[in-house]
C-alpha cells in the first residue's frame, strides 16, 4: 500500500473514531434532566434508593457514581478544577473544612431551615452559623471490651467501664495478668487518626482545640494536658499499632479494649464468631465529672458553587436524608447511622443493642470545628500527639507546641 | 515517501504531546502561580516565590533528606544484588528458565500489591515476627519504629526491583563473546580477574543504564510510603514526592507543589548528568535512559 493508501486508512480510522466518540457523547433524548451524584457507598446499596427517587421524580434521571476513599478526594478536586463537578456530592466531614475555606460549596442555610429540626450533626456541616452541607450519615466510635480477657484478668465483665480509672485498671490488669495479651489499643503509625483517638478524652474532660469563637487555640489547657497525661499512662499496657491491627488483635482475643466504630460489629461475627465482647460508651474522667465524649464523623451532602442543577440536587438530597431512605443505606453498609433523628426509633436498634450503644454515643460525640484552617490545625495536633506517644515530648510540651503553632496558623487567617 | 516515517510516528507523537509535553509545560507554568484548584478564579502570578518558599522550608529539606537516604541506600544494594543474581543465573546449568522467571516475577506486580503484601509481612502478628518468635527473638515493630520504617521500605523496594535489573544485566552478559572468555580461561586467568577485566567492562553500558533508571525511580518513591506508612512514624518516611502529593491534594497548593516537582526534576537531572559523566567515562555509548 502506498502513501495515498495509508492516508485513506488513517482518515477512515479518524472518521470512525469521531463517529464512535460522538455516539458515546450523545445525550439521551429521554426528556429527563440528568442529576450527577457522586458518593462512596457500594452501588448495590445506593442504587435501590436512587431508583425509588427516579420513580418518584419522572423528570429527573440520577447518574450515581461510586468514589473510593483512597482516590475520591483527588477526583473531586480535579472535577472542581475542570469546572465540571457533580451536582450533588457526598463528602466526609474531614474534607469539608478545606472546601468551605475555599468557598467551593454553596451556602445552603436558606434552603435547609425546615430540615434542621429533623437532622442531627449540623455542627460538623456549619461554619459561623451558616450551613454548607446537609448531614446524611453520622459515625462515631465507642469502646469494645473483650469479656473473656476481662474475666481472665480477674475482672467482672458485667460491671461497666465508666471512668478513666476503670479503663486504666482494666487495661493494666489484662496486660499484667493474661499472658500474650495487651490491655488497650493505642494508635501508632497512622498519625492522621490520632486526633480522633485522643480528643474524646480531652472533650470528655471539658477541653477543646479552639475556643468557642474559633479564633484562639485552647489546646494547651489544663483539661487537655490532664487528658493527654492519662492517655499516655495507658501506653505501658497498650498495643501500639495501626487501627486495623488493633481490630485484628481484638478479634483474635489478644487485645482487651479498643476504640472502634460500628464497622467492627459487622466484621466480628465472621472473623471471630466465638468472641464474647461488650460495646460500651467512652469513659468519663470520673463518675461525678465530665462526659463520655467521642469523635463524631459525618457523611454530608454538598453542592458545589458551579454545579449545574442546584434545585434538582437539593430535591435529591432532601430525599436521601429522609429516615426511610437513610435507614436502608445504614442496613446495607453498617458503617454510619442516619442523621435523621427519627431513625433512632427504628425497631432495628431494639433488636441490636450494640448498635444502639453507638446511637447513645452519638449524643455526646463531638465533631471537629468547620474551620477554614482545619487541615493545618489537625496536622499540627496529630504531629504533636505522635511526638508525645513516641516519648519525644511530654504531654505539656507537646500541647504547648501545638498551641503556639495553631495560634500562628490562626494569625495568618485573612 | 519521505513523509511516511513521520506519519507513522504521528500517533505516538500526538500521545507524547498530549500526555507528556503539555502536562510538563502546564505544570512549569503552574510553578510560577499561586493556584488553588478549588478556586481557579483566584489564580495569580508569583514568579519565583514558590521556589524560594520551598528552599526555605524545613519540610522540603526533611523530605529531600529522607529521599536521598532512600536513594543512597537502595541504589548500590540493588545494583550489587542484581549483578550477583545475573552472574549466578548466567552460570546456572539447569532450571535457568525457572529461576529467571522467578527472579523477574516481582517486576510484573503492581507496587501497590507488593506494598500490601509487605504490610502484612511487617505487621506485629505478621510472618516476619512469626519467624522471630519461632527463633525465640522478640517482635520487631518494622513500620512503627522510627529507625526501622525507612529501612523496611528500602528492603521491600530492593526485593521488588532486583529481578528486573538482574534480567537486564543477564541479557547483556549473554552477548559476551564466548571465545574471549574461553581464551582467558585457557590462559589460566582467575574467574575474579575475568569478571573484573572482561565482563565488567563489557557490562558497563548496561550498568550505567541500570544506575540511571534506578536513580530516577528511587527519587520518585511514593506508593510505598503512601500504602505502608503515610509518611510516618514521625515523618521518618516522608519522601519528596509524598510531600508534593500532600501539598497538592491536602493543602490544594498546586503552584507550590509544581515548584517542588520541578526542583526534584532539576535535582534528578543534575545527579543523572554527574552519574553519566562518572560512570560513562571510557565506556561505549550507554542506551538512552
Amino acid at each position: 500500500m502506498g502513501a495515498k493508501g495509508d492516508s485513506r486508512v488513517a482518515v477512515a480510522a479518524l472518521v470512525a473514531a469521531l463517529v464512535l466518540f460522538g455516539i458515546g457523547c450523545a445525550k439521551k433524548d429521554s426528556g429527563k434532566r440528568a442529576v450527577v451524584f457522586w458518593q462512596f457507598s457500594p452501588l448495590t446499596a445506593i442504587q435501590p434508593i436512587v431508583d425509588r427517587f427516579n420513580a418518584d421524580n419522572p423528570d429527573l434521571a440520577v447518574q450515581v457514581e461510586q468514589l473510593t476513599w483512597q482516590s475520591g478526594r483527588e477526583k473531586i478536586v480535579a472535577a472542581i478544577a475542570a469546572g465540571r463537578p457533580p451536582d450533588l456530592c457526598e463528602l466526609g466531614s474531614t474534607f469539608l473544612p478545606g472546601l468551605v475555606a475555599d468557598s467551593t460549596l454553596l451556602d445552603l442555610t436558606d434552603h435547609v431551615a425546615d430540615l434542621r429540626p429533623s437532622l442531627l450533626g449540623w455542627n460538623v456541616a456549619s461554619y459561623r452559623g451558616r450551613a454548607y452541607a446537609i448531614p446524611w450519615m453520622l459515625g462515631t466510635r465507642a469502646l469494645y471490651l473483650n469479656d473473656d480477657l476481662l474475666r481472665r484478668a480477674g475482672l467482672d465483665p458485667s460491671k461497666p467501664i465508666e471512668t478513666w480509672a476503670d479503663l486504666a485498671r482494666a487495661a493494666r490488669m489484662i496486660a499484667t495478668k493474661v499472658p500474650d495479651a495487651k490491655g488497650f489499643g493505642m494508635n501508632a503509625g497512622e498519625r492522621e487518626i490520632l486526633i480522633k483517638k485522643f480528643m474524646p478524652f480531652a472533650w470528655g474532660n471539658g477541653g477543646d482545640i479552639l475556643d468557642s469563637s474559633l479564633t484562639r487555640s485552647v489546646v494547651a489547657s489544663a483539661a487537655n494536658v490532664a487528658a493527654l497525661r492519662f492517655y499516655l499512662s495507658l501506653k505501658p499496657y497498650s498495643l501500639l499499632d495501626r487501627q486495623e491491627m488493633h481490630e485484628e488483635a481484638f478479634a483474635k482475643g489478644r487485645l482487651g479494649i479498643i476504640i472502634s466504630g460500628p464497622w467492627l460489629l459487622r466484621k466480628l461475627p465472621e472473623e471471630a464468631p466465638g468472641l464474647h465482647y461488650t460495646v460500651a460508651l467512652m469513659p468519663k474522667p470520673a463518675a461525678d465529672r465530665g462526659a463520655p465524649a467521642s469523635f463524631a464523623g459525618a457523611e454530608v451532602l454538598g453542592i458545589f458553587r458551579n454545579a449545574r442543577r442546584v434545585d434538582d440536587a437539593m430535591r435529591l438530597a432532601r430525599f436521601l436524608v429522609r429516615p426511610e431512605n437513610a435507614m436502608p443505606l445504614f442496613l446495607s453498609t453498617g458503617n454510619a447511622f442516619p442523621a435523621a433523628s427519627a431513625s433512632s426509633a427504628d425497631s432495628y436498634f431494639v433488636s441490636h443493642p450494640k448498635d444502639a450503644i453507638f446511637l447513645r454515643q452519638l449524643k455526646t460525640a463531638v465533631g471537629p470545628p468547620l474551620h477554614p484552617r482545619w487541615v493545618e490545625i489537625e496536622e499540627i495536633v496529630n504531629g504533636e500527639l505522635e511526638e508525645a506517644i513516641y516519648g519525644r515530648k511530654t504531654a505539656e510540651a507537646a500541647l504547648a507546641s501545638a498551641d503556639a503553632r495553631i495560634d500562628a496558623v490562626l494569625a495568618r487567617q485573612p | 515517501m519521505k513523509r511516511r516515517p513521520f506519519f507513522g510516528l504521528a500517533p505516538w507523537g500526538l500521545c507524547f504531546a498530549v500526555f507528556g509535553v503539555f502536562p510538563l509545560a502546564y505544570s512549569l507554568i503552574l510553578s510560577f502561580l499561586s493556584y488553588n484548584p478549588l478556586r481557579p478564579d483566584l489564580v495569580r502570578w508569583v514568579g519565583l516565590d514558590n521556589y524560594a518558599r520551598a528552599l526555605a522550608s524545613p519540610a522540603f529539606w526533611h523530605a529531600l533528606r529522607t529521599t536521598a537516604i532512600f536513594v543512597a541506600g537502595t541504589l548500590p544494594v540493588t545494583l550489587v544484588l542484581a549483578y550477583t543474581v545475573a552472574a549466578l543465573l548466567a552460570r546456572a546449568r539447569r532450571g535457568e528458565g525457572f529461576f529467571r522467571a522467578a527472579i523477574f516475577f516481582p517486576a510484573t506486580l503492581s507496587m501497590v500489591v507488593i506494598s500490601l503484601v509487605f504490610k502484612s509481612l511487617y505487621a506485629e502478628e505478621g510472618l516476619l515476627n512469626g519467624w522471630l518468635g519461632v527463633l525465640g527473638l522478640p517482635h520487631i515493630h518494622w513500620l512503627l519504629d522510627v529507625r526501622l520504617a525507612l529501612p523496611s521500605i528500602m528492603a521491600m523496594d530492593v526485593w521488588a526491583s532486583v529481578g528486573y535489573y538482574a534480567i537486564l544485566i543477564l541479557a547483556a552478559r549473554k552477548t559476551l563473546p564466548g571465545e574471549q572468555l574461553e581464551a582467558a580461561r585457557l590462559e589460566g586467568i582467575s574467574p575474579l580477574l575475568i569478571e573484573r577485566k572482561i565482563v565488567l567492562p563489557h557490562l558497563r553500558p548496561v550498568l550505567l543504564f541500570v544506575v540511571l533508571l534506578n536513580t530516577i525511580r528511587a527519587f520518585q518513591i511514593f506508593i510505598e510510603p503512601f500504602v505502608l506508612t503515610r509518611g510516618g512514624p514521625l515523618e521518618s518516611t516522608l519522601t519528596l514526592v509524598y510531600h508534593i502529593y500532600e501539598r497538592a491534594f491536602y493543602h490544594f497548593e498546586m503552584g507550590y507543589a509544581s515548584a517542588l516537582a520541578f526542583l526534584l526534576l532539576l535535582l534528578v537531572g543534575l545527579i543523572l548528568a554527574v552519574q553519566r559523566r562518572l560512570l560513562g567515562r571510557g565506556s561505549a555509548e550507554a542506551p538512552a535512559a
